[in-house]
């Protein structure tokens, strides 16, 4: 084989072995030659010396042979172990200290081991598993026939303290893949079941040595399956290790392995828990970094890549990440102000959760400016006050939630905006008064917020006037130094400079007490304000510090139990924050975020302890009813008494307070009576409405929403009252049109009621239901006129329990101004399941279907309380051409039925021509022919009288013929 | 391969040797300790267990123990780190569990095999793999047991060949899959070069192979870890690493072979410490340490959508020619890194320190 691929052959012959041309054993041919195969055999030539001994020549080829592939076998030559001379003295030396210490370590460990032999010779055997199944035989050659019958013995069914440990989610995980993979593998039957590898060691009777080594090499499996990409193993092994020992290494490997299945929420955690265990580790801080960057925290992400080059200025990784979250931040601020429109949808969001109708209200109404001109005119110009604050509060949710990966982060994302939407509290609410109390301003403190905007301490007020209201009602006096210094410290903390804003609330707080505890309540604040940035910063433990203490000094103040609370859950010290938000809803039940955080903190905790959860609880502190009222009548007190304040900041803040308080009160009533309304109880509702209305006369929204109940409870007369009283007061108030229109339609006055819809129209042309509603009550007057006292009887009742409900539920997506608060579509919906039984006295009223949809629901109540006039009525007015295209699918049995029936006691006898009509129409419905074959016989019987009927009253419309073949 | 990256790979250095009056077959760290056991054969045909401690730069002789029988292997694999039982197989078929600060009596012992017991392999111990602690013994009368200390004279499983069918002599067995207390495999090398790997949670054959000619020596790369790597070494000098992660239907698992010498390769043995390094043990008295690299894919879908496995390479780091004798036994120390012993027939065992493990 050789001689062919040789270009040129001499006559001096062969080698012996590999009859290679002697020509080839030549410097110049292996210098060109590129065949690794042929080089490696003239080696092998060279070096038997065969051929005779060329060492010069050897050595030329085995360079060659290493240029042209250094892995070569041919160049693997036996080497004689190394010995110092291999190595550097300091290697040598290093190896052997290595050796040495290690030896001394040994025997050290050796002499402590030998006392604890006697110790330890009884193995506790209890937690090994059973032996298995004895003399078990396995046939071994037995060439893929498998015949085994002691193999389900083997199958050892799970003891206790197994299943104890049994991680379903793990399990099921494994049950999803396995399935994924069994697509493909289905037909290998002895597939290995996925890894199920526990997340703990039963480390009970190990010394410290073994825990170390068990540790070590857990650690180690992590890396190994970190090295090859398999990072969930990776985070099962780290775990593990960590089961036994927590080290800072393994948390840092973990975090990695978290970083690599953007687990970023875990590998915060471990992140975290590696500073918590070194603090300046390097590493810990740029895996937080990438974190936080990656959950778009760049301000946090820069302050840990900070950290790392004030450490090591040079570490290239650090720099290239700094640089590329600082491009982004960049790149981001333009587009958080251009996509302004679009943030306050989030801001929406959640305020929703928050169950503030206040604000959402005002939200709701910036948001419909983009669509309405003109609703919009007044709140465009408050929005546009408001706007520094939303601005930041944009800011801040972008830095802090934009993130949402993971659910974990959702959940936390609500949780943070919440905080800050604690914050921006005041400011918010301004424009959503402006807008309710439009023409009476009774208490004067508008004017008093519009001058601070202008005035230094105007940003501090939001955050001193959150907290004031929460602590308590008490005018407040800080020296000028610390409230400068408090200032700063808000615009820092504003600013996301969480870190900075601790230093200033500091500064402050050292201020305040160097004069001695004169202000309980200013220290209250600061303390509390400071723990804002330390959960910002996540420093819980901090956090946790001075919220404690400003409880101290203010006790059962909101804002640091909710600080606090959110910190324990952080923390995972549930128990401790499930208190802590249950004494905040002792105080304001109102406060969502605290129900919600309840609730989940629930079940984490059922999970953890079983359903005896709660005789682990510490009791929960209940809260005097004092520091309940007292904030309730302590803010109508004040709002009453101190209209037309001055510009004082002192005043100004407690202004605030107070009309924080008024409107505490006012939203727990108001939400009182909307989960009445959500209930269907409105008369319970009216009565809380009204309490409202003593409160604060000039609160529109309450009126609407008793209009709402009254409209409800078909009292007619009281709901155009309240709506004329809302109209006095705001003459533009769009609900109030809305409801009064619909009252007036229950009273008949279906003039005012047209004049009414066209006025709600006048101010929103998009409100479809006004549309709606507008159409049909000018029919309605139509009729009225036309057929004159016909049946005024009839035409009364016949106010829809379907659409009232429905409209609401739209209307409420709509203007969403209210307080009703349906936002929740399904509760609505439930509301409107338990309206239906309760009217179903009252007879269904139709009016021609627009859609297939409208159809439906039409047709679903004419089922549902079995109708027939009802129907009879929706089937005269409908189109019968237009039938097949309405029923689309939906046709069913029952329905088919009702339609018979129906038509044939009212209809047939007065138009036998629609009926047939209806009939031929039917027919070619969609499921028309499976429906009908699955009619039962009563059902048959029934179609059947309704063609005899007809063929009775043949008109010229129809023929027999016809008739018949309908039949078929 | 030129001098300045040489350097920069491993290096092996012999660091202490001894001369032994009789033959070993096996060797073995004392887990915890700076200890060693050489198991062999005396001239007289008696068993010989001597334990040696590195002190320094040489062996010091702690213990001798003389036993009836010739002890061809042994293992600390089923003991815990406080008790560090010895168990070993003799020529004679006996499984013995020592305790070593009492080696009269052994604590354990039953005549397991008709014959000389090749391999022994233990697990569930020493914090390494998950479960009970068990013993698996191969001999020449063809049969694998695995055992229980706790369960006397029977073993747990019995992996035998049919009746009527001739039977192979086992040579090598190892434990392997004990990451939960259910799983785990005993993979089985036998002369006419049958790989088997026995599934003990479901006790069926998982999986066969033949890699034609005999096989020397199985390990898993961790026995404790779902099954990843396992490396066989054959009588020809070549090895095969057979990636145990995707079996496939037909094909079962991906190979890899190397040959690493001309000579029978007696011993392989992954580092405890980095899974992907392990050291072979040549017939030439050499030594040959190497380097597992997986693909970029570690598995594919064939033409029919079956999951198979993808081999990876495997990169030789260094080799060394310790001996013009095999190199029988082979094994590392699992609490030093790169501390390694070996024993070969040239009547010595060394102990070698390996460098720069941690560079790779």
């Amino acid at each position: 084989m050789d001689d062919e691929s040789v270009p040129f052959l001499l006559d001096q012959g062969t080698t012996k072995t590999y009859q290679i041309p002697i020509s080839h054993l030549d410097y110049k041919f292996i210098e060109k030659c590129t065949d690794v195969k042929h080089l490696e055999k003239i080696l092998r030539v060279l070096r038997s010396g065969e051929e005779g001994c060329y060492p010069e020549l050897t050595f030329v080829c085995e360079k060659r042979i290493e240029h042209l592939d250094p892995k070569s076998r041919a160049l693997r030559t036996d080497k004689p172990a190394a010995t110092a001379s291999d190595f550097t003295a300091e290697e040598w030396e290093t190896i052997n200290d290595e050796l040495m210490s290690w030896l001394t370590e040994m025997n050290e460990d050796d002499k402590k081991s030998q006392f604890l032999r006697t110790d330890t010779p009884s193995e506790n055997q209890d937690n090994l598993p059973p032996i298995r199944c004895s003399s078990s035989c396995l046939p071994a050659n037995q060439n893929r026939t498998l015949q085994n019958k002691q193999r389900n013995k083997k199958n050892i069914p799970r003891d206790y303290s197994e299943w104890e440990k049994f991680d379903v989610e793990k399990e099921c995980s494994k049950i999803d893949e396995s399935c994924e993979e069994s697509n493909s593998k289905s037909r290998f039957f002895n597939r290995p079941s996925l890894p199920i590898i526990k997340n703990t060691i039963d480390t009970t009777g190990m010394t410290k040595r073994e825990k170390i080594f068990v540790a070590t090499r857990e650690k180690e499996k992590g890396n190994e399956a970190f090295a090859i990409g398999d990072y969930m193993e990776a985070v099962t092994y780290y775990t593990r290790s960590i089961s036994v020992i927590p080290t800072a290494a393994a948390y840092n490997n973990k975090a990695q392995a978290e970083i690599k299945l953007q687990d970023w929420d875990s590998a915060l955690q471990d992140c975290e828990k590696v500073l918590d265990m070194e603090p300046g580790n390097i590493k810990a801080l740029l895996r937080r970094a990438t974190v936080h960057s990656q959950l778009q925290n760049y301000q946090t992400a820069i302050e840990d890549l900070n950290k790392v080059l004030g450490v090591e200025p040079e570490n290239p990784i650090a720099k290239k990440n700094l640089l590329e979250i600082e491009e982004k931040l960049k790149s981001l601020k333009p587009v958080s102000e251009i996509q302004g429109k679009g943030k306050r949808i989030l801001i929406q969001e959640i305020e929703d959760s928050e169950c503030d109708e206040e604000r959402g209200e005002n939200t709701e109404e910036c948001e419909r400016s983009g669509g309405d001109k003109r609703t919009a005119v007044p709140v465009a110009a408050e929005a546009a006050a408001g706007e520094p604050a939303m601005g930041n509060a944009h800011r801040k949710f972008r830095s802090k939630g934009g993130g949402g990966k993971a659910e974990g982060r959702e959940k936390q994302k609500q949780k943070e905006p919440t905080e800050s939407g604690l914050k921006k509290d005041t400011p918010e609410k301004k424009p959503g008064k402006h807008l309710s109390d439009h023409e009476g301003e009774v208490n004067g403190y508008l004017h008093s917020d519009q001058k601070s905007e202008s005035s230094e301490s105007g940003s501090s007020r939001w955050y001193t006037a959150g907290s004031q209201w929460a602590s308590g009602a008490s005018p407040t006096s800080l020296p000028a130094i610390a409230a400068k210094l408090k200032t700063e410290g808000n615009e820092l903390f504003k600013s996301g400079q969480f870190g900075e804003a601790v230093l200033k609330y500091s500064e402050a707080i050292e201020y305040v007490t160097g004069l001695g505890e004169r202000s309980p309540d200013d220290l209250s604040i600061l303390y509390s304000n400071r723990a804002a940035c330390y959960l910002k910063e996540g420093n819980c433990s901090d956090c946790i510090q001075d919220c404690n203490r400003a409880l101290e000094l203010q006790p059962f103040s909101l804002k640091p139990l909710l600080r606090r609370a959110m910190a324990n859950e952080s923390m995972e010290r549930y128990r401790q924050a499930y208190i802590d938000y249950k004494t905040v809803l002792q105080i304001d039940s109102s406060i969502q975020a605290a129900n919600d955080s309840a609730n989940r903190i629930t079940k984490t905790l059922i999970d953890q302890d079983g359903p005896s959860w709660r005789e682990k609880l510490p009791p929960i502190p209940v809260v005097p009813v004092a520091a309940q009222l007292h904030r309730w009548d302590g803010g109508n007190f004040t709002s009453e008494n101190k209209p037309g304040s001055t510009i004082d900041i002192n005043r100004e803040e407690q202004l605030e307070m107070n009309c924080e308080e008024a409107m505490e009160k006012f939203k727990r009533l108001k939400n009182e009576g909307n989960d009445f309304v959500k209930m269907g109880e409105y008369d319970e509702a009216i009565n809380k409405y009204s309490e409202c209305m003593k409160l604060n006369a000039e609160e529109c929204t309450v009126y609407t929403n008793r209009a709402l109940c009254y409209l409800k409870l078909y009292k007619y007369e009281e709901a155009k009252q309240d709506c004329d009283h809302v109209l006095q007061i705001e003459d533009s108030n769009i609900k109030a049109f809305y409801r009064r229109a619909l009252a007036y339609k229950g009273l008949q006055n279906y003039q005012a009621s047209v004049d009414d819809f066209n006025k709600v129209l006048l101010i929103d042309p998009n409100v479809l239901e006004a549309q709606k509603e507008l159409e049909e009550v000018t029919q309605l007057l139509h009729l009225d006129s036309s057929a004159g006292a016909g049946s005024p009887q009839k035409q009364r009742k016949k106010v829809t329990v379907q659409e009232v409900t429905g409209h609401d539920e739209q209307e409420e997506r709509q203007f969403a101004t209210s307080d009703e608060v349906v936002t929740d579509h399904v509760t609505s919906k439930e509301a409107v399941q338990k309206n239906v039984p309760l009217k179903s006295s009252e007879k269904l009223r139709v009016c021609e279907p627009s859609n297939a949809y409208d159809f439906g629901q039409i047709i679903n109540a004419v089922n549902a309380n079995k109708d027939k006039a009802a129907c009879a009525d929706l089937l005269t007015i409908t189109d019968p051409k237009k039938l097949p295209v309405l029923l689309s699918n939906k046709l069913e049995g029952e329905i088919l039925l009702i339609f018979i029936q129906s038509l044939e006691r009212y209809v047939a006898g007065k138009d036998p021509g629609l009926v047939y009509q209806h009939l031929f129409y039917l027919s070619k419905a969609e499921r028309f022919k499976v429906v009908l074959a699955l009619l039962s016989k009563n059902e048959k019987e029934e179609v059947q009288q309704l063609f005899d009927l007809l063929s009775e009253n043949q008109s010229d419309q129809y023929s027999l013929e016809d008739l018949e073949s309908l039949k078929k | 391969m030129s001098a300045a990256p040489a350097l920069e790979r491993p290096q092996v250095v012999s660091h202490a040797q001894q001369a032994l009056s009789y033959t070993v077959f096996d060797c073995k760290w004392v887990p915890r300790s700076a200890r060693l056991l050489c198991l062999g054969s005396a001239a007289r045909g008696t068993g010989l267990v001597q334990l040696y401690e590195l002190r320094g730069a040489r062996l010091e002789l702690l213990r001798e123990i003389e036993k009836p029988k010739p002890i061809k292997c042994g293992t600390f694999g089923a003991t815990s780190l406080q008790q560090r039982y010895l168990a070993t197989g003799d020529f004679d078929g006996n499984l013995n569990i020592w305790n070593l600060e009492a080696p009269e009596i052994p604590v354990y012992s039953v005549k397991g095999h008709k014959e000389i017991i090749n391999s022994i392999d233990g697990v569930g111990g020493l914090g390494i793999g998950e479960g009970a602690p068990e013993i698996v013994t191969g001999s020449r009368d063809g049969t694998v047991k695995v055992w229980d200390p706790r369960q006397k004279d029977t073993p747990v499983a019995n992996m035998e060949p049919v009746q009527g069918e001739s039977k192979r002599d086992c040579w090598t067995v190892a434990f392997g899959n004990a990451y939960n207390q259910e799983e785990r495999v005993v993979c089985a090398g036998y002369d006419n070069g049958d790989i088997k790997l026995f599934d003990l949670k479901s006790m069926s054959l998982r999986w066969e192979t033949n890699i034609k000619n005999g096989v020397c020596s199985v390990e898993f790369d961790r026995k404790d870890i779902n099954m990843n790597k396992l490396v066989a070494t054959s009588l020809e000098g070549k090895f095969h690493v057979f990636d145990m992660r995707t079996q496939h239907p037909t094909k079962g698992f991906a190979s890899v072979s190397e040959k690493a010498q001309k000579s029978t390769i007696w011993q392989v043995r992954h580092l405890p410490q980095n899974r992907d390094i392990f050291m072979t043990s040549g017939g030439s008295g050499s030594l040959h340490l190497w380097k597992y690299e997986y693909p970029a894919q570690r598995s594919k879908k064939d033409s029919e959508g079956a999951e198979m496995g993808v081999a990876g390479s495997v990169s030789l780091l260094q080799n060394v020619t310790l001996s013009t004798q095999p190199i029988s036994s082979l094994d590392w120390s699992p609490d030093k890194k790169g501390l390694c012993v070996c024993g070969a027939f040239d009547q010595t065992v060394r102990v070698l320190i390996v460098t720069k493990l941690n560079k790779i």
